[in-house]
């Protein structure tokens, strides 16, 4: 090959780490697969320079899953290091990503020996994250001080390594379901946060920020540290970290709706500055919670728009809060007047959970109230435990709605009496509600018909031809504004590395890239292939 | 016990008299008085302190609150309800751990939707409803406004109107009166585009007027384009014959100029 042999280790790394950032500017789905694989390849030849080390052969015996994840571990903090001496906040958020990837290896034992090669160990923070590890027996002591003796002791102790070892101590304490310890442990990382005013760290603080409500709430005491919250965004707004702005904005609305206190969310959300959104998990939060607000408010076309972009925004494998976006878009749906198509219902993963859902469009379609009434009993707890009974309560009125609509389609005219018996409101006084009902529906423009009081009977008028009016020119440019404001969109997501145009390439320098390039495009084609 | 605490608690007795007598302003008075005397305490909210006496005087101060809630009811001043209901609303909810449920907390909730209702705030309506609990709604006086609003929005204004005999509690009155005035404006409302005419027989059963002189004061006041011949009344006029389409010029050139500044935009 043409490729000229590496001197060391770390040249590869960088000049890797580089053309996956260029790859990840020209094929920004592909972000995530990528960092993955390319933290495993160069992890392997770290891992097979360092086996003839006498202190990593006894961890070895133990567990072999232990040193590579330690191995990750510290090739995580080193390119914590580098960001935060090049202040380039990317490499950070990289390095989340790549902690993310490892959350399944984290063990005590791995945990215990990351904080003492990244803290010093008598510093303050690194006995009081130990103290919130669950102590372990000895041999695995004597494993971790025999490798920390090996490697070479840290330079200095950075914040943002600090807050990492903070970070990295939450993430496992919750895993492990240590909520009241990891409750304690966010919240000392939260008053060490307060001290910290650097953007690199606005990344790893922002994560934190999230674990902290996430113990908070699988404890219970989510209304405890509302004042903390709104404490923190306001410092937040001061120091113009927008990353850490939208994450709190998020978890306090989540606050709030937690609670049912749909009023306060609302007040929040219209108050809080809007910017243009830096992450597009946080972004699909906020259209989520936004759809929850606004169907509660009765704005339903609005709910509508959010909750499907929220759906459609979500990566693929945050299935639960797609299945939720989901959950609460079909009822909009259905309170608008429109029936969502099967498809929706039958997507990859979803089908038991949206079946409850699945039953309620069916009775609102056929419009009978009977059958709507048997299924909301049927799966009145799944409601209840999505919060959505009060919204399926208001949907009675369009089921009656519907059940009037076939009617009038399918009589010219219908006298009054069968058209209560069709209905089967259940009422002590059927026709007149039905007359009453019928005249409500022809006002909204949802029928078409006249009432004969003196008969009783309700006479349809005909259907006139849609495609003469202007609706299909209406339909259409909806449509075609909504394409064209995404191409807009996506347009303006391009990203491109920083300081790329700065660097000068030498031609070997560049015949190497673009080799790379090319077996790298290769590979993703062979991907597309496999997909398919 | 606090010289305080008896001295409110003397008032609040006073108050509760004048509200039975039904005198309004001495009631009034008094219960501004009350309202100064309770700034004095500092267990109330928003500051929550925790005082000796603090169960006591959250009881007190929650009591004079719902009297004076009832009081603005009778007095027919929606401001002066909503004020006070706002001030009460702290003691249900935040309170809600320190005190024992009150008797009357279901009714003034009820009362509050009501209210609501009437003033077709519906968004607020179905917002205070989703804070209340799941056994709450079972409670007979929340059932009934929910109901309510159910059939209003359903367009059966006949139960609304049944409704009307069925009220749990006597201050509820007030708010079904108004509601009757809007149920029938929307009957009118509903009935205009749904028959092309009525006898006005039918037409004051419908509209529950007790003579056909009201039904008369009330077209010549409210609708006047409805036409009376021949005992009947006439809701349609005859439709002009719709002009040929016009094409929606302005809005067709809108669209395309937006296509085409779309398109060449450079983002």
């Amino acid at each position: 090959s043409d490729l000229k042999p590496k001197k060391n280790i770390q040249e590869k790394l960088s000049s890797e780490k580089s053309t996956v950032l260029l790859f990840q500017s020209l094929f920004p789905v592909r972000r995530r697969q990528f960092s993955v694989k390319m933290s495993t390849a160069p992890a392997q030849d770290v891992e097979m320079k360092e086996t003839p080390d006498p202190a990593s052969a006894p961890s070895n015996s133990a567990t072999s899953a232990a040193p590579s994840a330690l191995q990750h571990l510290k090739e995580i903090a080193s390119l914590i290091e580098t960001g935060a001496y090049a202040r380039e906040v990317r490499r950070i958020a990289r390095a989340i990503r790549l902690t993310m990837a490892l959350r399944r290896k984290l063990k005590t034992s791995v945990v215990s020996a990351f904080l003492n090669f990244a803290l010093t160990p008598g510093s303050e923070a690194h006995s009081r994250l130990s103290s919130y590890l669950p102590k372990e027996d000895d041999h695995e002591m004597e494993v971790d001080t025999a490798t920390s003796v090996v490697q070479a002791p840290v330079k200095h102790s950075l914040p943002e390594l600090e807050i990492f070892s903070y970070l990295l101590v939450l993430i496992f304490l919750i895993d492990q379901k240590r909520y009241s310890e990891a409750k304690a442990c966010s919240s000392a990382s939260i008053a060490r946060l307060k001290n910290i005013n650097r953007r690199t760290v606005d990344v790893l603080a922002s994560r934190l920020y999230f674990y902290y409500s996430l113990s908070y709430e699988h404890t219970g005491d989510l209304a405890e540290i509302r004042g903390n919250l709104l404490a923190l965004h306001q410092i937040a707004t001061l120091r113009h970290d927008e990353l850490g702005q939208e994450t709190l904005l998020n978890l306090l609305l989540r606050n709030y709706l937690h609670y049912n206190l749909y009023d306060q969310a609302e007040k929040l959300r219209s108050k809080a500055p809007r910017f243009e959104a830096h992450s597009n998990q946080q972004f699909c939060r906020y259209l989520f919670y936004l759809g929850k607000i606004r169907t509660i408010q009765l704005e339903y076309t609005d709910a509508k728009e959010s909750l499907l972009q929220a759906a459609r925004k979500a990566p693929i494998a945050a299935l639960c809060f797609r299945i939720q976006c989901t959950k609460w878009a079909v009822i909009v749906r259905l309170l608008l007047g429109e029936i969502p198509e099967r498809t929706v219902f039958m997507q990859k993963g979803m089908e038991t959970a949206l079946r409850p859902y699945f039953e309620l469009t069916n009775a609102v379609r056929i419009g009978d109230l009977e059958l709507f009434k048997s299924v909301a009993e049927k799966f009145s707890e799944t409601f209840s435990l999505d919060r959505t009974q009060n919204l399926i309560v208001r949907l009675r009125h369009n089921v009656i709605r519907t059940g009037l609509r076939n009617i009038s389609i399918s009589y010219s005219r219908i006298s009054l009496t069968d058209v209560a018996k069709k209905l089967r409101l259940d009422s002590p006084n059927p026709v007149a509600d039905a007359e009453s009902i019928v005249s409500k529906a022809i006002r909204d423009g949802a029928i078409d018909a006249t009432i004969d009081h003196a008969k009783g009977w309700m006479v349809s008028k005909e259907t006139g031809d849609i495609y003469s009016t202007n609706e299909p020119q209406m339909a259409f440019n909806s449509r075609i504004a909504f394409c064209l404001n995404m191409h807009n969109e996506a347009v303006r997501a391009l990203r491109f590395p920083p300081n790329s145009h700065k660097e000068k390439e030498i031609a070997e320098k560049r015949r190497e890239r673009q080799q790379q390039e090319q077996e790298l495009a290769k590979h993703i084609a062979e991907e597309d292939d496999d997909e398919f | 016990m606090d010289p305080k605490l008896t001295e409110v608690s003397q008032y609040f007795e006073r108050f509760k008299a004048a509200c039975v007598r039904e005198d309004i302003d001495t009631s009034a008075n008094l219960l501004s008085q009350l309202k100064v005397l309770l700034t004095s305490f500092r267990s109330l909210p928003p500051l929550f302190e925790v005082t000796p006496n603090a169960v006591q005087e959250l009881t007190i101060a929650r009591d004079i609150y719902e009297h004076a809630v009832l009081l603005s009811v009778k007095m027919g001043d929606q401001d002066a309800f909503e004020r006070d209901f706002f001030q009460l609303k702290p003691y249900y909810t935040d309170a809600r751990k320190r005190l024992p449920r009150s008797p009357q907390e279901h009714m003034i909730l009820g009362l509050n939707l009501l209210r609501l209702l009437v003033q077709n705030r519906i968004a607020e309506f179905h917002t205070e409803l989703e804070l209340l609990p799941a056994e709450s709604l079972e409670d007979p006086c929340i059932k009934h406004a929910v109901e309510l609003e159910q059939s209003f929005m359903e367009g059966a204004y006949n139960r609304v109107l049944t409704a009307k005999q069925t009220v749990p509690n006597q201050s509820y009155d007030y708010f079904m009166d108004l509601l009757a005035k809007t149920v029938r404006d929307e009957i009118a409302g509903c009935s205009e585009k749904a028959y092309d005419f009525l006898s006005i027989n039918d037409a004051r059963q419908m509209l529950l007027f007790s003579s056909d002189n009201e039904l008369l004061k009330y077209i010549n006041e409210e609708h006047p384009e409805w036409e009376i011949k021949d005992g009947s009344v006439i809701f349609q006029k005859a439709k002009e014959t719709a002009p040929c389409k016009e094409i929606p010029s302005l809005q067709l050139i809108n669209q395309t100029l937006s296509y085409a500044r779309e398109l060449e935009r450079i983002v």
